[in-house]
Parts: C-alpha cells; sequence; structure tokens
C-alpha cells in the first residue's frame, strides 16, 4: 500500500474513532450535567459553612442555635416553618435569607426578644459590600445555601449530633455553669481552652486567679457577677464598651447565674 | 417552440446528452476545486500520476486563495519526519483549535468580576459538552506552548535559523511571546483564586519598574488592584488583539516558509557529499497535492483523537478553584508551570549573591569595609524586569551571534552545548519556581496545608463521607488508637456500581491521621514544634455536613510563647471525589 493510502485509511480510521468518543461523551453528557449540579451544591454549601463560620458565628453561635439576646437561632423548626409568615415574605426562605443577610436588617422584628430600635446600631449589619459589608454576591448565596441546609435537623427529620466537648456534671453548681455558659452563647465571643474559641471578648482562661484583684473592693465573685449583668462597669483594656449585651440579667435566673459564676471561678 | 427553447439553451441531439452532462458536472467539479477534474481526483486517491498536462494540481495553487498560501512543494529531505517532528504543524494546529474552542466558550463567558466565575460554572454545569469544550481549550493552550518551546528547540538544534531564515527566526520569538501572553491573559478570565493570584503577582513585577513601571501596572491592571477594568482588558487583549496579532505573525513566518526560503534540508543532504542517487531521493519534489495535503489532513485526524481521547479517558481536567478573594492570599500562589522558570527567576537576589561573593574576600584581606548593595540593586526590578527582556533580546540575536555558517551538528559543537546549557538551565530554574524551593512556612501551617491545601483535594478531603459521619471525636496526637480509628464501621463505597465491595474500619481517616501525627511528632522531636499538643477534631455540622478541623498547639523555640494554628474544613456528602 502506498503511503498516502495508508493515511487516507488510518486517518479515516481515526477520525471515525475521535467522532465515536465525542457521542459517547454527548450520551453521557445530561448524566455528566446533573451530577455536576448536586456536586456544585455541595461546594457551595461548604463554601457556606467557611462564610458563616468567619462572619456570623459571634452573633448566631458557632453551631447557627443563635444567641440569647443577641440573634435567634438558624436551625429551629421556627425558621423554617413560620418565619416567612410572621414577617410576611412573599418568596422563597432561601431568598429571604440573602435579603435579610444583603442588607442587614435596621430595626429588630421582635424587639422583646433582640434589641434593635430606630436610631440604634442595627441589629445585624448589612453584609453586602454594594451596602458597606464585607461579602460579595456569592458568598451571601453561599451562606444562604448552608443555612437552608439546616432543614433537617432543624424539622426533625434528621436526629441532631450531640455536640463535641467533655462530658459535664450537672448535679454540681460548677457543671451546670458551664451549660449555662455554652446555652448563653458566651462561647460566641469568648475563649476557653478547650471548650471555646470566641474571640470578641476577652480570653476567660485564668480568670479566677486575676478577678480578684482587676477591680480595687471586688472580690473574684463579686467581679464577675458585676462583669456579667454591667459590662460596662469595667472594660478589660484593649476591648470597646457596649459590645457584651446588657441584658443578662434579665435572660437569666438568679440560679443559672450564681452558677455561671461559680463555673467561671474554675478557670485558674 | 420546444425547437426554440432547444436552440436557446444549445441543447445537444439525443444521443450526445451523456457526454454532454457529464462535462456540465466536470465543469462545476472543476470550479468547486479550482481546477481539478473528477478523474483527476479520482486519481489522487488512488495515488496515480497526474491524467492530464499541464499537471492540473499546480493549476490549483494559482486559482484557489486558500491553496495559494500554500507552498507548491517541498524538498523530500525538508519532510523528512525525524527533521522537523512536525512540531510547527502541531503548534498552528492548537492554534485553530484554541480560535475554534475559544469561540464557543466566547458565547457563554461574561468579563465581569460579579459573573465571571459564575458564568464559567456554568459552563461546567449547564452547557452541553461545556467542560469538554473548556478542558479542551485549557488543553490546547498548554500543547501550544509546548509544541512552540519544542519548534523553537527544534530549529535551533538543526541550525535552520541561519542565512536566508534569520528573520523567520525573529518573527517566531515573536510568536513564542504572544503564545506566552495570549495564555497569560487567558489565565486569568475564570476569576478563581488560582487566576487572580498567579495575575496579581505577575503584574506586580512591573511597578518596580522606574518612572513609568507604576503607571504600565496601572495601564494592565485597570485600576490599583485587578477588578472590572483589569479583567476586561485582559479579556479583550485574550480575544481580540493578541489572536489578530498571532494571526498576523503566523503569516508572515508561514510567508516566508512556503514563499521565501522553504523548509529547511537537514544539514546531512545540505552540506555533505551524499551517494548521488540518495541526494537525487532526498532533493525530490513533494507535491502540495496530494502528498503533502494529506499527509497534513492525517495529522490533523491524530492531533484531533489524541486530544479527545486524552479528555475521554480523563487525562487532563481544567482546575477551577473558589472565587477569587482580594482579600484573601492562598498559601502557595503559583504560576502555571510554563512560567515556573520566570518565578524562578524572581527568587533570585543578585544584591545578597555579589555581597556574599565579594564580603568575604574583604574579611580575608582584613578590611573593614563591606559592599551592601540590597539598597541599590532591587531584585525584583533586576530579576523581574531586566534579565527576562534581555533573555528574549539574546534569544533574538541568536542568528546574528552565531556565525558559523555550518548546520552540521558536529561542526557547530560549542551551539549545541550551550542549547542543552540552556535546557538545564530552564529546568533548574522551573524547580525553583515551584513553591517547594525557597519559601518558609511555618511547620504546623506547612504540614496542615499539604494535608488539606487552601485550594484543589489533598488527602483530607478525599477521605470517603462514611468515614467521617457521625464520628464526634477528638483524635488527640501521640495517642494510641490501635491500627484503625473507627472500630466497628463498615460501608459500602459504591452501592450502585460494586454492591459487593466493602470497606471495614476508616482506612482513609486513619491514614491521614496517622501522616498527620508522624509529620507533627518528627517536628516535635527535630525542634520545630516544642510542647506539641495536636489533635484532629471531627464534627457533625449539619445531616450531611461535617467539619475537620486539624488543631496544632506548640512553644514557639525562639520566644517561648503559646502559638496556635487551626484551620477548619467543611465536607458535605455529595462532594466530588475526583480533582476537577
Amino acid at each position: 500500500m502506498k503511503r498516502i493510502q495508508l493515511e487516507i485509511v488510518l486517518g479515516t480510521l481515526l477520525v471515525l474513532l475521535t467522532t465515536a468518543m465525542v457521542v459517547v461523551l454527548g450520551f453521557r453528557e445530561p448524566q455528566r450535567l446533573e451530577q455536576y449540579v448536586v456536586q456544585q451544591r455541595a461546594e457551595l454549601i461548604e463554601f457556606g459553612a467557611t462564610v458563616f463560620t468567619n462572619n456570623c458565628t459571634s452573633c448566631h453561635g458557632s453551631l447557627g442555635q443563635g444567641v440569647a439576646g443577641v440573634a435567634p437561632s438558624l436551625r429551629d423548626a421556627h425558621f423554617f416553618t413560620e418565619r416567612l409568615a410572621e414577617v410576611g415574605w412573599q418568596g422563597g426562605l432561601e431568598d429571604y435569607i440573602i435579603s435579610v443577610v444583603t442588607t442587614g436588617r435596621q430595626i429588630s422584628t421582635r424587639p422583646q426578644l433582640y434589641a434593635g430600635m430606630t436610631g440604634q446600631a442595627p441589629v445585624m449589619p448589612t453584609w453586602s459590600e454594594k451596602f458597606g459589608g464585607p461579602l460579595r454576591d456569592d458568598q451571601i448565596r453561599a451562606v444562604a445555601a448552608f443555612i437552608m441546609n439546616f432543614e433537617p435537623y432543624a424539622l426533625g427529620l434528621v436526629p441532631t449530633a450531640v455536640p463535641l466537648g467533655p462530658v459535664v456534671d450537672e448535679s454540681t453548681p460548677e457543671g451546670r455553669g458551664q451549660v449555662v455558659f455554652a446555652a448563653q452563647g458566651c462561647t460566641a465571643c469568648h475563649a476557653i481552652s478547650g471548650l471555646s474559641t470566641g474571640n470578641v471578648g476577652p480570653v476567660l482562661d485564668g480568670l479566677a486567679s486575676r478577678a480578684g484583684n482587676t477591680v480595687a473592693g471586688l472580690s473574684a465573685e463579686e467581679y464577675i457577677h458585676q462583669s456579667i449583668v454591667d459590662p460596662n462597669a469595667y472594660i478589660v483594656p484593649g476591648f470597646a464598651e457596649g459590645i457584651m449585651p446588657q441584658n443578662f440579667a434579665e435572660l437569666m435566673s438568679e440560679d443559672q447565674l450564681n452558677d455561671l459564676v461559680a463555673f467561671l471561678l474554675t478557670l485558674e | 417552440m420546444i425547437n426554440s427553447l432547444i436552440k436557446r439553451f444549445n441543447i445537444p441531439p439525443r444521443d450526445q446528452w451523456r457526454e454532454a452532462i457529464g462535462k456540465l458536472i466536470d465543469d462545476r467539479v472543476r470550479i468547486i476545486t479550482a481546477g481539478l477534474s473528477i478523474r483527476e481526483l479520482r486519481a489522487i486517491m488512488r495515488g496515480d500520476p497526474p491524467t492530464e498536462k499541464p499537471n492540473p494540481r499546480y493549476k490549483v495553487i494559482t486559482t484557489s486563495f486558500v491553496a495559494h498560501l500554500r507552498p507548491r512543494y517541498y524538498p523530500a529531505a525538508a519532510t523528512w519526519f525525524t527533521h522537523t517532528l512536525r512540531l510547527g504543524f502541531f503548534t498552528t494546529f492548537f492554534f485553530v483549535l484554541e480560535i475554534i474552542t475559544g469561540i464557543v466558550l466566547m458565547v457563554y463567558y461574561i468579563p465581569f468580576p460579579d459573573q465571571a466565575y459564575g458564568s464559567v460554572l456554568a459552563i461546567e454545569s449547564n452547557v452541553f459538552l461545556g467542560e469538554f469544550l473548556r478542558d479542551m481549550h485549557r488543553l490546547g493552550a498548554e500543547a501550544m506552548v509546548v509544541f512552540s518551546w519544542l519548534h523553537l528547540l527544534r530549529t535551533y538544534f538543526t541550525g535552520s535559523y541561519k542565512g536566508p531564515r534569520s528573520f523567520t527566526w525573529l518573527t517566531g520569538v515573536i510568536l513564542l511571546l504572544i503564545t506566552a501572553w495570549l495564555s497569560f491573559t487567558g489565565y486569568l478570565l475564570p476569576w478563581d483564586q488560582l487566576a487572580y493570584w498567579a495575575v496579581t503577582v505577575g503584574t506586580s513585577i512591573t511597578e518596580s519598574g522606574p518612572v513609568v513601571g507604576p503607571a504600565l501596572n496601572l495601564l494592565m491592571r485597570g485600576a490599583p488592584d485587578i477588578g472590572t477594568g483589569g479583567l476586561l482588558r485582559f479579556y479583550l487583549q485574550h480575544v481580540i488583539l493578541m489572536p489578530l496579532l498571532a494571526i498576523l505573525l503566523i503569516s508572515i513566518h508561514y510567508y516566508k516558509v512556503s514563499r521565501e526560503h522553504s523548509i529547511s534540508l537537514p544539514a546531512v543532504v545540505e552540506e555533505t557529499e551524499m551517494d548521488p542517487e540518495k541526494k537525487k531521493e532526498a532533493t525530490r519534489r513533494i507535491d502540495l497535492i496530494p502528498d503533502l495535503l494529506s499527509h497534513e489532513l492525517f495529522l490533523i485526524a491524530l492531533g484531533l483523537f489524541i486530544t479527545v481521547a486524552i479528555l475521554y479517558f480523563r487525562g487532563f481536567a481544567s482546575p477551577l478553584e473558589t472565587h477569587a478573594n482580594p482579600q484573601q492570599t492562598p498559601l502557595d500562589t503559583k504560576a502555571p508551570w510554563y512560567f515556573w522558570w520566570l518565578q524562578g527567576i524572581l527568587k533570585i537576589d543578585p544584591a545578597s549573591i555579589i555581597e556574599n561573593l565579594v564580603n568575604p574576600l574583604f574579611e580575608m584581606f582584613g578590611l573593614s569595609y563591606r559592599v551592601e548593595l540590597s539598597r541599590l540593586l532591587d531584585s525584583k526590578f533586576i530579576m523581574g524586569l531586566m534579565v527576562p527582556p534581555a533573555l528574549v533580546l539574546l534569544l533574538m540575536a541568536i542568528p546574528y551571534i552565531d556565525r558559523n555558517p555550518s548546520r552540521l551538528a558536529r561542526k557547530r559543537p560549542f551551539a549545541i552545548a550551550w542549547g542543552v546549557a540552556w535546557i538545564f538551565i530552564v529546568l533548574v530554574l522551573s524547580y525553583m519556581g515551584t513553591p517547594e524551593y525557597g519559601i518558609e512556612t511555618p511547620a504546623a501551617t506547612r504540614i496542615i496545608q499539604d494535608l488539606a491545601p487552601e485550594e484543589g483535594e489533598g488527602p483530607l478531603r478525599l477521605i470517603p463521607y462514611p468515614e467521617l459521619e457521625n464520628r464526634q471525636m477528638e483524635y488527640i496526637v501521640g495517642q494510641d488508637y490501635g491500627t484503625d480509628l473507627c472500630p466497628g464501621l463498615s460501608y459500602y463505597p459504591d452501592p450502585e456500581s460494586h454492591p459487593n465491595d466493602i470497606v471495614v474500619g476508616c482506612p482513609h481517616l486513619t491514614e491521614v491521621f496517622q501522616t498527620f501525627s508522624r509529620r507533627l511528632i518528627d517536628a516535635q522531636i527535630d525542634g520545630r514544634l516544642p510542647g506539641l499538643n495536636a489533635k484532629l477534631i471531627v464534627e457533625q455540622l449539619q445531616a450531611d455536613v461535617v467539619k475537620v478541623t486539624p488543631h496544632v498547639e506548640w512553644t514557639d523555640p525562639s520566644t517561648g510563647q503559646a502559638q496556635t494554628y487551626y484551620h477548619i474544613y467543611f465536607l458535605h456528602k455529595d462532594r466530588a471525589m475526583d480533582a476537577h
């Protein structure tokens, strides 16, 4: 066979093989597209989890459980079933989340639960970079996708995983105080080794040792009690006034408050 | 009436119809093929000699626009496979492939920062064969870079840049620059972290230039940082300016080859005494039609086949990282691999090299004077703005520096050695350009980053989801967990296509934890992480999302202060297991 004939035969064969491969890819394509969309949603949720962890946990809690007096839970049934009707939102929940995150919330819709009145700092700041916030549109969409993904937990379709951490002995005041510490959302702002990583307020490691000689005339117990019910009475150098909510006295019973102080006094 | 029609249309008598129709068809065919009859086409396909005189196959070259761009023939030896390796041909092949796939991608791509990344995602998730097209465009781009470099090397080693071809060499070097700039401008378009930071680092080189440096930087980026203006500038250069320049330069480059001096003959044929029979055979004419053309069509079929096969068997996937974030520089900012040598050059600091060479001499002779050049010599300016253009000028000047008239390898040992040395230099520089070389990363950061890079996959993200689901554990480094971290666990990794495959325990998680522990303990032993206290925390965050936190505490050896480094990763059940 002459070279030209060989090339014609081989070339034709190659073209046929190439076409066959493209045709096979074409047949597989609808399935691939479908799968890609699922994976894309998964990666969006992962990305949203990162955005949430970096921006939202100091008010909404590290697991989205909310912080009493500061911001609501994003993983309870109320949020997924009644919230839209409560505010009279016409669209879907994901759009609602995107809207709220984008523009923030100037005035609280539930002032009896969460502070935020006209003339005060907004109850939730605007998060979109279009309005002076730090987040891009795609980050806001991701965080909305992440919050929507709490639904199976919120509706009780899947049992919630038991949070990690040392087992607490609730028969002692210190143990009950630790539960209060987590339940009131203190973890969002205050770091304690092995328990929380919040970085808004002072680190509480070693608090028991230094509380007694921080403010003259106050014992360790009195100082800690005062710092919880009236945070602005004394501000640790390097931190700003008015950041810590001032209504913890109303949110906790006297027993809970005492348990919390007892727990904090264990932080040698 | 019929008679008048017959007369008017000049219709021949019935017995001549067959012949007349045949002539009509033949005329049409000759018009379409620019001069070839049906018989001639048949002869071409069969490899037979021309059927008419003068040879109608040459007529095509004067009558057809496309064919007139081509040579009438090449001497046989110039077409030997071992001589050209078809490198220039394949460079052009990939350029055309880039134009075709690029035009389709242009239909879907939106060159604005808010939407660019989303439009690339849409190409992958919502366009029929979109991923295939994007992968092909990326693969074609890299192949074009490779083939243009190989083409340059071949031309250098066969000495084909000499004599009448020196200007062709010059246009070739410019084409190499255009190819590099095409790939660099295209690199930004996906608008992911990889793209954004590679281009930010790349353009920052110009900033160090004197007087015009900042202005040049601004001109390229469109603003102090790359944003809407910068992306649009890169896009327009990528889809309009550079392709047009490339087409112009390719035309000039090719015209020189096809019309002026042809492909060089192998030096053996041109410069040595050969057996006259062999010489005659070597200089025999190989006509465009049919030999060159059929061979080129075959090469196109081969090139397409290999490209499609690589993509079909998933041998290549174009990367797409997370959305560009100007606020966050990734730990390992990496240029595309074909620019590593440039990044390697940037890591050389001439001032400190001279200081380290000269100052010991002063010391040896007991002089107290010390050379301090680091303030005088700006390393980024010299290595970034002076050295690369100097290298390009050197490349362009090769035909004028090398006055040796011979093209035979054995008669130009110096040029050959020089070429081989440069290949090594570029390889070493490329190695120096990788993030592994010359960049000190703190031990804990490096170990966690290797486990799970900020971008891309890494062993941690490849742990199958069932091994992490509802684990709720803190694995402490140094503690003995036996051979498997998950006693009692078993799962089916692929229940649909392999229903009988079962995995017992969690081999992937165990391996990741063991690697993590081993590297940390090694660092503790060699003194980089004293007072090590580390753990790997696995928590369930949502019904189908786990949170994995490698957490390292240590005491800083120099300051004695407690240090903490951790990174939080989220893994969704449906995440892609294969890199893309």
